[in-house]
């Protein structure tokens, strides 16, 4: 667990955000983790503009992404990345409390590459993010000289 | 059709001019144009060319005929004979008859009549035509008034389907934000209270564990309801795909799903023969999953438990029951059964949400159907429902090609 690729997680809700680091903390994995509050942060992040202006290049080895966002939802995020040449090789998993065909469809249909239900139970909730981090972070394989580490 | 019967409607009016003319213009037309074949009459005489006299009138009544009606002519032959006979028939300048040209001048007159026997015809036919054309104006205008009260129905039926529409996108995107936004709260109380018992465990005392344990578990329920209740939604979302359902299997199905999970009860089936109605299989699936199981916890302190399945085969509908030796209920509460949430036992003695009833009744109901229940305390339930044999007049013009 020496080399973790970096999560991007965004997610407007401050509970969920505090959730989400506990259980990836539980497990080591908080360390990397960027968080965005809304779509536009999370794009200014992606194209390393705005406030994160004085990143260090490269994409992150996964992006958690809520669907409800204030200013620029999660489906514009996830069409702006899937259509962009430099940023379509993130690994996007959508992270949400809706489990309504519609945007389940419409998620895929625009290339997500996981579309995962927030257990409303803590334990379920847990294991799912931590599953999520350790999958996409440590065992999953990025695309060549996209992630810096 | 509105330009043919403008044409129709030119040439009646060519053929009819004579109608818009006054008396005096027709007979005067008449006059005149036996004065001019009387002028021709004596300018071809003056050159010679004789027994032209005949043609020349018959020509002027003709004309006469043609243009100005049957009184008009009538006059024309009149005048024509008259002037034939002072002017050109023997002894000139009077007007008796020599017998030699008797013959002649009658056929002349015969022949005048005819030609103006031909002016009644027309007449006739005129009038014929011109009611014609006051029938098809008339039709013309009703077939107009009609359409126009298709198209304002069809107006409104749009308006109608507009605001149906209007008001299920409103409905969806209630479901989509409870489906949503209450979930979201939801894993919090859960998440935190979890979070609360991990960190203060060593500070809390026996009650401060059980307030936390019944913050999560109502939380937990809370969901629960939540789910069921978005999952009740749907099914009055959900488009039906009806075809022909074989409810004996389809029951036998249900049934043997629910086996598997009644290990270590005893359970005596006694299902009947069940007939092929018409519905959507996996909402008829549901209804019968719902009842059965309902069945089979209301008879957990039975043993054994009795579940009977059957039907009873109407005209047009067929009414399925599912009986069972269970808990019942009381009949004075049987309008409540089918509410959504409601129940009539204590959440101790029998788990659920309350949904499952109303579930019933959705589904039936959007198939034609009607439910009900009859029992008694502690002496079982029966429940009924009933659904169409075969599709309805609307339905089986839909699925025609």
């Amino acid at each position: 667990m020496t080399t973790l690729g970096r999560i991007l997680i965004v997610e407007d809700d401050p509970n969920d955000v505090e959730l989400t680091l506990t259980a990836l903390d539980d497990y080591n994995l908080a360390n990397e983790v960027v968080i965005a509050r809304d779509g536009q942060q999370a794009l200014d992040y992606l194209y390393c503009r705005g406030e994160f202006k004085a990143r260090s290049t490269g994409n992150p080895a996964v992006m958690l992404l809520d669907l409800k966002l204030p200013k620029v939802g999660g489906l514009e995020v996830l069409q702006q990345v899937k259509s962009d040449e430099r940023l379509k090789t993130i690994p996007v998993v959508v992270l949400t409390s809706s489990n309504e065909e519609k945007d389940m469809m419409r998620s895929y249909s625009l290339g997500v590459n996981a579309y995962v239900v927030k257990p409303v139970d803590f334990h379920e909730f847990v294991n799912a993010v931590k599953e999520l981090g350790v999958f996409w972070a440590v065992i999953n394989e990025p695309p060549p000289g996209s992630v810096t580490r | 059709m509105e330009l043919s019967a403008d044409a129709f409607h030119e040439n009646a009016a060519s053929i009819l001019w004579r109608g818009r003319h006054s008396a005096i213009l027709r007979y005067g037309f008449s006059v005149v144009s036996v004065a001019v074949a009387l002028g021709l009459a004596f300018a071809l005489r003056y050159y010679d060319v004789r027994d032209v006299e005949l043609p020349v009138l018959t020509v002027a009544i003709a004309l006469a005929t043609w243009y100005a009606g049957v009184g008009p002519s009538v006059l024309a032959v009149l005048l024509a004979a008259l002037s034939f006979d002072y002017f050109f028939t023997e002894p000139f300048y009077s007007l008796t008859v020599s017998p030699r040209d008797l013959p002649y001048f009658f056929i002349f007159v015969v022949w005048a009549a005819i030609v103006a026997s031909f002016g009644a015809v027309r007449r006739r036919i005129e009038e014929g035509l011109r009611h014609a054309r006051d029938n098809l104006q008339v039709e013309v205008e009703q077939r107009r008034h009609r359409e126009d009260e298709i198209r304002k129905l069809n107006q409104e039926l749009a308006r109608r389907a507009t605001e149906l529409e209007a008001s299920n996108k409103e409905l969806e995107s209630f479901a989509y934000s409870v489906s949503h936004d209450l979930r979201a709260p939801l894993r919090h109380i859960v998440g935190f209270s979890e979070l609360l018992q991990k960190h203060a465990s060593s500070s809390l005392d026996d009650k401060g564990h059980r307030y936390v344990r019944t913050i999560r578990e109502s939380a937990r329920k809370m969901g629960e309801l939540i789910d069921d209740l978005l999952a009740f939604s749907r099914i009055g979302r959900a488009e039906t795909r009806k075809t022909a359902v074989n409810l004996q299997q389809l029951v036998s199905e249900a049934v043997a799903e629910i086996e598997q999970e009644t290990q270590g009860r005893e359970i005596a089936w006694k299902i009947g023969t069940l007939p092929v109605c018409y519905g959507d299989r996996s909402l008829l699936r549901l209804v019968v999953v719902n009842l059965v199981s309902n069945a089979v916890k209301f008879t957990r302190m039975r043993r054994p438990a009795e579940i009977a399945i059957g039907s009873v085969d109407g005209e047009n509908l067929v009414e399925v029951f599912v009986r069972d030796n269970g808990a019942g209920f009381d009949m004075q509460y049987a309008n409540k059964l089918f509410g959504v949430f409601q129940r009539l036992h204590l959440p101790e003695q029998f788990e659920g949400t309350g949904i499952g009833l109303a579930t019933v009744e959705r589904i039936v109901h959007r198939h034609g159907g009607r439910v009900r229940a009859e029992g008694a305390v502690d002496r079982g339930a029966t429940f009924y429902f009933s659904l169409p044999k075969v599709p309805d007049a609307a339905e089986r013009r839909a699925s025609a090609p």
